[in-house]
Formats: structure tokens, sequence, C-alpha cells
């Protein structure tokens, strides 16, 4: 079967892999996996890893509405192990299935890395926040300790003028 | 003094120019004393040839008949001395050559790795080394002077009327003051000692791109005479090209080269000696005509060497082991035909080793390293097949015991009132120490026909992977691993997970290798599935195990890098609340400041009302 036929082939097969069913009219968590993997048998054969930009937005996307990267992880997981036992059911030429397991370890292994890249970022956000939150220290320390000597000198002369 | 070295390449030549009719330089180019020089000769009514020439002579004789009484560097000195007293001699002598006088730049070769250069006047030489280009001396001229003292800025000396008239030459005076240097040269440096008349002409960048071109001396010291003709030829133009041998290669390089086509052409005495050690008889080949034998077995080895020896690598003769045993192995074959036909191929490739050794020693000695690694290579992938095949059994036996247990302890209990006996299960002993395998053989889910081709499979990734791909190399055996856990968990992934992840700082540069490491295994292992020689279906279930195993390990190292990202948020949050806590008491202190202030002004002025004393300035 030509590639973009067995991309239509797994598009019969979304609602059962995204398992679209549970959750009414949002969008079912992994979507992205799905979309790319349709992408990757569309196109056929092999990218340059990093290169499926729409992945990279949509977990992008998803990270920015505040998904957290183990959820992300965890959806490419089910929607991973979820797309096998259609493929297992649903193909019943081998080689079909192969070209479908492929792609989808492709994929798996991209949002992976997508994830990976993603949380390694914020680790230097988070490290680059960490030093200003050191610096505001600084400024407070020195502040705080302006304001106790103003206060006690204050205390101090208000102390002689009631004298 | 030491013979300068015969692989020294030396090349000079001289050119009139395109304005002048007569041509004032000289070279010496005297390769038995080492000897190179270019003069440029000055003075009118043809006297300047008559400097150069005559200095050339007397300095060439000088060196040529002391260079065993005095060292390099004195020698030079010398002959140059030599020469500038005999121009000078020769000007006072004769009154129309009043004047005249000569430059100099010379380079005496000591031995391969030393010379002495000296000069006087703006007749240069230059050091190409690493493909940069130096100058070696400075110009003596009277602008170079007042740069050097710092009377003149070297912006000033470029546009300097005088910026040519020569500060120091021969025969302006009896002795001459001679600027001089010792070199070290290395494998490959040129030299060139050139006049005016072409660096005056020519950009040191075109100078610097013909000396680093790689063509040969001759060529080299003709085309920069080409290049100063080309950016107006106006003066007589002399170069001299020296180059130092270059370093010998190194014994890869000549493994690559000389050794692997030695070794190709030696390719039909390697069948010849396989043929006649009995490889057409040996029960591997059977079925075949000797000489299909001969091309599948013998030739596809010497093939593979061949490849081997001309990238430095194990990876063809690994597969051709591999290819070989794995494939008789599948068909029942006995490990003793392996071994012989082994045995065979490497007794006719020592043959041909001792062969071309008898031939050349050296080349022989290093091919002999080499085609015993490339032994040694075919054992070590032999050793891996024999493990494979080792554990298989190994887990077949612990089948069977473990079978044949559970029969007899029913029986058992059937007949015989129970009793206590120490547990002496097949599993609890070890049967193949070095095999006793931490990782289970056998996967719940999986046959041993699919388990056995996931092997295979990673064998032949393994096999096509380059040495240095350490990280891929790793991956495919926790991929295995993974594939063929009996548990089918999570647990064997995440072990071998943190194993790949190790240490490694958290960033870019420390986790991607990592990711691209899994990406070239992925590749790696799905093209190797499809090379298996097994039906489709068998492919397609490993092809699914290995993906299923690279998808949880891969998802076990971002978990990974997710766990060693958090202490940074939690860090992070750790210091936004020391700041929320710090804002808080500026805040209280700032109130309490500003209670006081309110209070110090209501004494201060006390004609202000209560309910607005202290609120006016806030």
């Amino acid at each position: 079967m030509p590639d973009t036929d067995l991309a239509e082939a797994m598009r019969v097969l979304r609602d059962e892999v995204l398992d679209t069913v549970s959750h009414g009219d949002r969008e079912p968590p992994g979507t992205e996996v799905f979309e790319a993997l349709l992408r990757a048998l569309s196109i056929g054969g092999e990218s340059v890893p990093g290169l499926d930009l729409s992945l990279h937005d949509a977990v992008a996307r998803r990270l920015a509405w505040g998904d957290s990267e183990e959820s992300v992880l965890a959806d490419a997981e089910l929607v991973f192990d979820r797309l096998l036992v259609s493929v297992d059911r649903a193909l019943r030429d081998p080689a079909d299935q192969m070209v479908v397991i492929e792609a989808a370890t492709q994929v798996a292994v991209t949002v992976s890395r997508v994830v990976a890249l993603a949380a390694v970022a914020r680790a230097g956000r988070d490290r680059a926040a960490r030093m200003r939150e050191e610096m505001s220290h600084q400024q407070l320390q020195e502040v705080l300790e302006k304001q106790k000597a103003t206060i006690q000198r204050l205390e101090h002369e208000l102390t002689q003028d009631f004298r | 003094m030491t013979q300068p070295s015969p692989n020294m390449r030396v090349a000079g030549d001289s050119h009139v120019g395109k304005v002048r009719t007569t041509n004032e330089d000289a070279l010496i180019i005297e390769p038995r004393a080492g000897l190179y020089a270019v003069l440029d000769g000055m003075g009118g009514a043809n006297a300047g040839d008559i400097a150069s020439q005559l200095a050339r002579d007397t300095i060439r004789d000088f060196v040529l008949h002391r260079r065993t009484a005095l060292p390099p560097k004195a020698l030079l000195e010398a002959a140059i001395t030599a020469g500038s007293s005999a121009v000078f001699t020769a000007a006072r002598r004769h009154r129309e050559r009043h004047g005249m006088g000569t430059t100099v730049v010379a380079c005496l070769i000591v031995d391969p790795a030393h010379a002495v250069i000296a000069h006087v006047g703006d007749s240069r030489a230059y050091l190409l080394r690493d493909g940069r280009l130096s100058p070696l001396t400075r110009d003596h001229t009277i602008v170079e002077e007042l740069v050097e003292r710092g009377l003149l800025a070297a912006e000033e000396a470029e546009r300097h009327p005088y910026k040519n008239v020569l500060s120091r030459n021969l025969g302006a005076k009896a002795e001459a003051r001679i600027d001089t240097l010792d070199l070290e040269l290395g494998p490959g440096d040129r030299l060139l000692l050139c006049s005016d008349g072409l660096h005056g002409y020519a950009a040191a960048e075109a100078i610097q791109y013909l000396l680093g071109s790689g063509d040969a001396p001759e060529h080299v010291a003709h085309d920069l005479i080409e290049l100063a003709l080309r950016g107006g030829g106006g003066d007589n133009v002399s170069t001299i090209v020296i180059e130092a041998p270059a370093a010998p290669p190194s014994s890869t390089q000549v493994v690559r080269t000389s050794g692997a086509t030695a070794w190709w052409q030696h390719r039909h005495r390697f069948l010849e000696v396989a043929s006649d050690t009995g490889l057409t008889r040996n029960p591997i080949v059977r079925g075949l005509l000797p000489q299909e034998a001969l091309e599948l077995v013998a030739a596809s080895l010497c093939q593979a060497i061949y490849h081997d020896l001309e990238k430095s690598t194990g990876v063809n003769v690994w597969t051709f082991a591999q290819n070989l045993a794995a494939g008789w192995f599948e068909r029942g074959g006995e490990w003793k035909a392996v071994r012989g036909l082994i045995d065979i191929l490497g007794t006719s490739a020592r043959t041909v080793v001792h062969d071309i050794r008898a031939r050349d020693a050296e080349l022989g000695y290093l091919l002999d390293v080499a085609v015993s690694r490339s032994l040694i290579v075919i054992e070590l992938a032999l050793g891996g097949l024999l493990a494979e095949r080792l554990r298989q059994v190994d887990s077949d036996l612990i089948e069977l015991q473990t079978t044949g247990a559970d029969t007899a302890e029913h029986d058992t209990l059937e007949t015989i009132e129970i009793t206590e006996r120490p547990s002496e299960r097949f599993l609890d002993r070890p049967t193949i120490p070095f095999l006793r395998p931490d990782r289970p053989v056998t996967s719940a889910g999986e046959s041993a026909e699919v388990l056995h081709a996931i092997a295979q499979a990673i064998t032949i990734a393994r096999g096509r992977l380059s040495p240095r791909a350490e990280l891929a190399a790793q991956i495919l055996i926790a991929l295995e691993a993974v594939a063929t856990d009996r548990g089918g968990n999570f647990a064997a992934a995440v072990l071998a997970a943190r194993e790949l992840y190790g240490v490694r700082p958290v960033d870019n540069a420390g986790v991607m290798p990592l990711f691209d490491a899994f990406d070239k295994a992925r590749i790696l292992t799905a093209s190797s599935v499809h090379q298996l020689r097994a039906p489709q279906a068998v492919r397609a279930r490993v092809l699914r195990a290995l993906s299923v195993a690279h998808q949880r390990l891969v998802g076990a190292t971002t978990g990974l890098v997710l766990e060693a990202v958090a202490p940074f948020s939690e860090r992070l949050r750790e210091f936004q609340a020391v700041t929320n806590e710090l804002r808080e008491a500026v805040a209280k202190a700032e109130r309490r400041r500003a209670d006081l202030e309110r209070r110090f002004a209501t004494i201060v002025d006390p004609s202000l009302p209560w309910g607005a004393r202290g609120t006016t300035e806030w």
C-alpha cells in the first residue's frame, strides 16, 4: 500500500487511537502525536530529527497552556501503545505494519526529544531566574539594613525629644 | 656540518622583468653544500649585475671550501662578509663601478630540521608553515630603521619617499652588518628567498597562496615570477623555493594505502591458498562448485579485509563472520565446520601477508598487524554468536528443568507424604557462570524465533555502527535488553536508561548527544530488521518489539532529564519564597519608618492639626 493510502488508512483509526469518545468535544490528549504520524506517513521516508516543526509547535503550545512535560510524555506513550494495538488489528500486511511502526517510533522519539529540549530550556530559564532572585535578595537585604538603621535613628531621636 | 637531506626539494628562477633591460639579480643554488641565496645587485653602468655575480661567486666558493671548518652560522656570516669585501674591493679598483653593491638573502641548510638564514638589504626570506606565511627577515632600509627606533610610524613608513633606500648592502663597506637567524624546520615547511622584484609587485596573500598550493617547488618558483610580472614586473625578480621533507606517513596511512593495495593485488594468491588448504571441501560450502565456494567465501573475506584495511575498521570482517556463522548455525550446522573454515581462511591470510613481507619487510610487518587484527575481529564475532547460542541452550535447559521439577513434585505429592528437602532447582545453580544473565533471555510475549531475530537484528546493527559511536552502541545493547525483557514492564527500560544517562550536564550539549544517538540507533535497527532473513511477519514482530523497546528507553531517558531538571524549579521556588519574605520584611520596616517619621513630624511642628499630622508629606 502506498504511504499516502496508509496515511488515509490510519486516519480512520483516529478515534480509536486517541480515544476521542472519552474526551467529548475537547481535543484528546496526544493529538499532536497522531497528527505527526499522519504527516510522517504522507511524507514518507526518514526526516531529519527535529525537523517536524509542527510537532515542536504543538508540544510547545501544550506546555505553554500549562500542561506538564510529564503529561505530554505520558500522552505520547499512551497514543503509541494504542497505535500498536490498532495497527496489529487493522493492517493485515506486515509490510504496512512495519511502515507505520517505524513512523510511530520516529514520532515518539521526536516527542521525547522536544520534551527533553523544553525541559532543558526551562532549567536554563529557572537557573537565570534564580540568579535574579539572588540579586533581589541582596538588594532587599541592603534596603532592610538601611531601614533598620533609619528606624533606630528615628526611635533614638524621638526618645531624646520626649526627654 | 651535517649533510643536507637529499629529500630537500629546491628550485629557483629569475626574470629580468618588464621594464629593465638587464637582470642584476643572481642566484646560488648549491645542493651539495645546502646553500641557497638570492642577490639583487645595484649601481649604474651595468655594475649591479657585476656586484651580485661577484658576491655570488665569492659566497659560494667560500662555503664550498670551508664548510667543514666553521660552524654553520659563522660560516655563512664569514662567506657574506667575504662577498662584501670582494665587491667593495672591486668597486674601489674600477672608477666606473664605484658605488656598486648588492643585497643578499642566503639560506644554509644544516640538516633537514635546521637552517641558518642571513640577509643584508631588502631581499627577503619567508617561511610557509601549516599554510601560513611569515616573514623571516626585516628589510634593511632607512625607513625601516627609523620605524624600529620609534622615529617613524609604520603607516608613515608605507608612504615615505625613501622607503626603498637601503641602509645596508654588500659592497658599501668592506665588512657588512649581517642579520642571521637559526631556524628549526618542520616537516613540509617551505622557505622562499626572493628579491624585491617579487614582494614589491605581488601581494603577500597571493605569495602565500602560491607557496601553499602544494605544487612542486619548480612550478611555484616559476608561478611566483609570473605573479610579479602580472603585478607590473617593474624590477628584476628572483625566487628560490626550498621545501623540507614531509613527515613520513603514519603506519595507519601506509596500511590504508600501500597495505590495502598490496593486499588486493595478492587476492588470487589468497584464493589459491584457500583452495589448496581445503576450503572447497568444508561442509559449509558443500553443494557449491569449487569456484563458487571460493568466490562466495574466500573472495568475500578477501574483499572485507581489503575494505577494512582501507578504512582502518573491522566492520566488514565482523559482518562477514556474523553472516557466515549465523547462516550456518541457523541451518543446524556444527561449530567444527565454522572453526575449520576460519582456520583455512586465517592460514590463507597469513600466507599472503608472509609473501608481502618477503618483498617489503616494513609494509609486511604493518600488514601483519592489521590482518591479525581482522582475524581477531572474526574470532570476536564468532564468540558473540556462540554466546548467543549458549544463552539459548541455557534458556532451553532452564525451561526443561523447570517443567521436569514440576512434574516430579506433582508425582511425589500423590505418592509420598510431603518431606522437607532443600531446593535444588536448576535455576538456582549457575550452569554457565559467565552467561548467567541478569537480563532474562525470554519474553513472555515473544516466541524464541522472534527473540533470536531480535538478537540478530541488533548484531547486524552493531556491525554497521562506526566504532566511534559508543553511545549508539550502548543504546543497541540496552535495546536488546529491553526488547527481550521477560517482565515486559518499565523496569528494564528505566535501569538501562539510568546506565545510558550516567552523569551529564543539564544543558543542550549534555542531553542532545543522547537523543542524536537514539535516532542513529533507531534508524540502524529499523534497517537491520529489513535485512533479516526471516519471514516478513517475523520481521514485523521484531520491529514492533524493538520499537516498543526504543520508545520505552527514550521515554525513560526523557523521564530522567525531567528528574534532573526538577531541582532547578524547586530551588527557584525556594528562592522566590525567601524573596517574598524579604519583601514583606521591607514593607513592614517601611511602615514602621513612616510611622516614626509621622510622629517625629508632629513633635517638630506641633501646630499641625492632629488629623493632618504626619500625613501632609506622605
